[in-house]
């Protein structure tokens, strides 16, 4: 009777181990941490014609093998808000682009899908990229208005379990996230893992693509960066936003560019670099379980070292409690 | 460039299954067809009919349009389905379904459990969550744009078969609108105000929503917006916008023929401009003043 029990309660704990670890991977996805992840910091003065030299040397430092691939350039732009650093700034976009096929990409394109502004031509042509990507014979592809497939989500915070994708991205070979490095009223901070959100196509869902809000910001971010993994950050931190970010904050001149082979890292070293916690950012500390390295142990430094001090960024007061007490 | 040479280069864009894709795909978006429908029907009188039957295909049985052949939601797109298929006729009994799924269809707000939220806890979004137009798609917010449209598409069918639960839907929705006016006038995408800081209008939000207002009083708030739109076209470049900047301003009686000319110059070039919404928004604009105005309102 004993042994039976036991053998009862051994099954049932086996049996509810497996669904909870089955719940664990269903919900996370596959886990895709590399053993160490490469993380650049870059100090850079300006947004200038330096720029393509700076990131060439460092991007060769990284060893990328994209010869022959499909780049897709993802950058974050929202509407032209003039004097206000809202968007990845288009000469850092077309310096990347250059670079890509300067180490051997067949191809490059631009992708977007702004969030707010259904004019996609106009905040292209207002924010100069159209300027900057035409003397690069660069394409730049509306994701909002792109041809549609729908993916099952290799992860399911949200709940959402399917979501229509642009074909442009789900058939990229090699995807650079370029996030502006910004707060973010709802999600705290946004950076590379939060700049995914403008692959979502507005053509389904809204302008902005609010049923994710609703299902989760942080969650829907999960999902979308594990469905279509980033393989590539450049974050623009050169003129950074503090404040009441993503739109409404004010400039922080940040002088960084951070590059990463990891999303996780990446988006992990710039919220350390803004003075703010990435354990207690929910997309981030959660992307780290599966997604990539949060841990600076296990993240090579290849560029300048995280430096000593640190003013943090300036957040709403909802967000102090992200900021890092020394 | 007249609106006759871009309503041949959307006809020659038809996709051999009929609607039009935004771009080079093959798959169709009921917006990018609805507009061309409309920009094609005022210059071929027998309009697009293969293109038309291809939009009716499409219906879903509740009445409401996907957002693209493939999608299984209803969508916003059926307000402009059914202004669509009000200018081009046919069996009323599709627009009916339409306008009877526009009447059911809510956003979230219309929920007292989410109206109570955002008096609560999302106070910071600074609306009137009593006050609800319609969402993109079903289970979302109300947006400035949809409910523009929904009003639109609402007031054009209730102007022959006027309806108690219509009106007071429609109510409802300009409620919505005159709420969420930026503070200078115009309207961005939905709220006006986040965490206490303005935001900027847009264009096309704009334009939507005084063509949704254009049959109710003249107040303040419109005519500022008027003015604010007015102003933006100065130095606008950008097809879209300046074209639905045209079709808003004739409406409110503006005088729009140097916007027309101007359209005209920065279309000149057709090819460059890919998006298919884009080319048929242009051509609707150009004909302007010439032909039957898909959005005007005669209640």
């Amino acid at each position: 009777m004993n042994s039976n029990r036991r053998q009862f309660a051994t099954t049932a704990a086996g049996l509810a181990g497996a669904a909870a670890t089955w719940s664990t991977i269903r919900r996370n996805g596959p886990d895709v941490r590399k053993a160490r992840s490469r993380v650049a910091i870059l100090s850079v003065e300006g947004y200038s014609d330096a720029l393509e030299t700076l990131l060439l040397a460092a991007l060769r430092d990284f060893g990328l093998n994209v010869r022959g691939r499909n780049v897709l350039l993802k950058p974050n732009l929202v509407e032209h808000l003039p004097g206000s650093p809202v968007n990845t700034n288009p000469k850092l976009i077309g310096a990347a682009a250059t670079c890509f096929l300067r180490l051997g990409a067949s191809r490059v394109v631009v992708g977007e899908g702004p969030g707010h502004e259904r004019d996609t031509e106009m905040v292209v042509a207002e924010t100069s990229l159209e300027q900057e990507l035409g003397h690069r014979t660069i394409t730049f592809i509306d994701l909002n208005r792109d041809e549609l497939v729908r993916a099952r989500t290799k992860a399911d915070y949200s709940g959402l379990g399917r979501l229509w994708l642009p074909k442009t991205v789900l058939g990229a070979d090699f995807i650079v996230s370029m996030p502006k490095i910004k707060t973010h009223h709802w999600a705290g901070v946004t950076l590379s893992l939060k700049n995914m959100f403008g692959i979502v196509p507005g053509m389904k869902y809204g302008w902005p693509k609010n049923i994710l809000h609703w299902h989760g910001i942080h969650e829907s971010i999960l999902d979308v960066c594990a469905t279509v993994p980033v393989d590539f950050v450049i974050a623009d931190g050169i003129e950074a936003m503090e404040g009441n970010g993503p739109l409404q904050g004010e400039l922080r001149r940040f002088g960084r560019i951070v590059l990463a082979d990891d999303p996780v890292a990446a988006d992990a070293t710039c919220a350390r670099l803004m003075g703010l916690d990435p354990l207690l950012i929910f997309h981030i500390a959660e992307a780290g379980r599966f997604l990539g390295n949060l841990d600076q142990n296990r993240i090579t430094m290849l560029a300048e070292g995280m430096p000593r001090n640190i003013e943090p960024f300036r957040v709403l007061p909802k967000f102090q409690n992200l900021q890092i007490r020394a | 460039m007249r609106g006759r040479e871009l309503v041949l280069e959307l006809r020659r864009r038809e996709l051999p299954q009929g609607g039009w894709s935004f771009g080079a795909s093959l798959q169709p978006s009921v917006e990018a067809t609805t507009l061309a429908i409309l920009a094609s029907a005022a210059e071929f009188p027998e309009g697009p009919a293969y293109s038309v039957r291809s939009l009716l295909s499409v219906q879903r049985g509740d009445g409401s349009w996907p957002a693209f052949r493939g999608d299984d939601d209803g969508s916003w797109t059926t307000a402009l389905a059914a202004v669509a298929l009000s200018r081009v006729g046919g069996d009323s009994r599709v627009r009916e379904k339409a306008t009877a799924w526009l009447v059911d269809s809510k956003s979230r707000e219309a929920h007292w459990l989410w109206r109570w939220k955002f008096k609560t806890a999302d106070a910071e979004a600074g609306i009137d969550p009593d006050k609800y137009g319609w969402p993109w798609m079903p289970g979302a917010n109300s947006w400035v744009i949809p409910t523009a449209f929904a009003v639109i598409a609402l007031k054009q069918f209730s102007a022959c078969t006027p309806s108690e639960e219509a009106d007071r839907r429609i109510r409802t929705g300009i409620a919505m609108l005159l709420d969420r006016a930026c503070v200078g006038g115009g309207w961005n995408a939905g709220n006006c105000v986040v965490y206490g800081s303005p935001l900027k209008p847009h264009i096309e939000a704009t334009a939507a929503a005084l063509m949704a207002l254009q049959d109710e009083p003249r107040s303040p708030l419109i005519m500022r917006s008027v003015e604010w739109l007015r102003g933006q076209t100065a130095n606008l470049r950008a097809v879209s916008s300046l074209a639905w900047s045209i079709l808003c301003l004739f409406l409110f009686g503006a005088s729009v023929a140097d916007l027309k000319s101007r359209l005209a110059a920065h279309a000149a070039e057709v090819s460059r401009i890919q998006n298919n919404g884009t080319l048929a928004i242009a051509a609707l604009a150009l004909q302007c003043g010439e032909t039957i105005h898909p959005f005007a309102l005669t209640r």
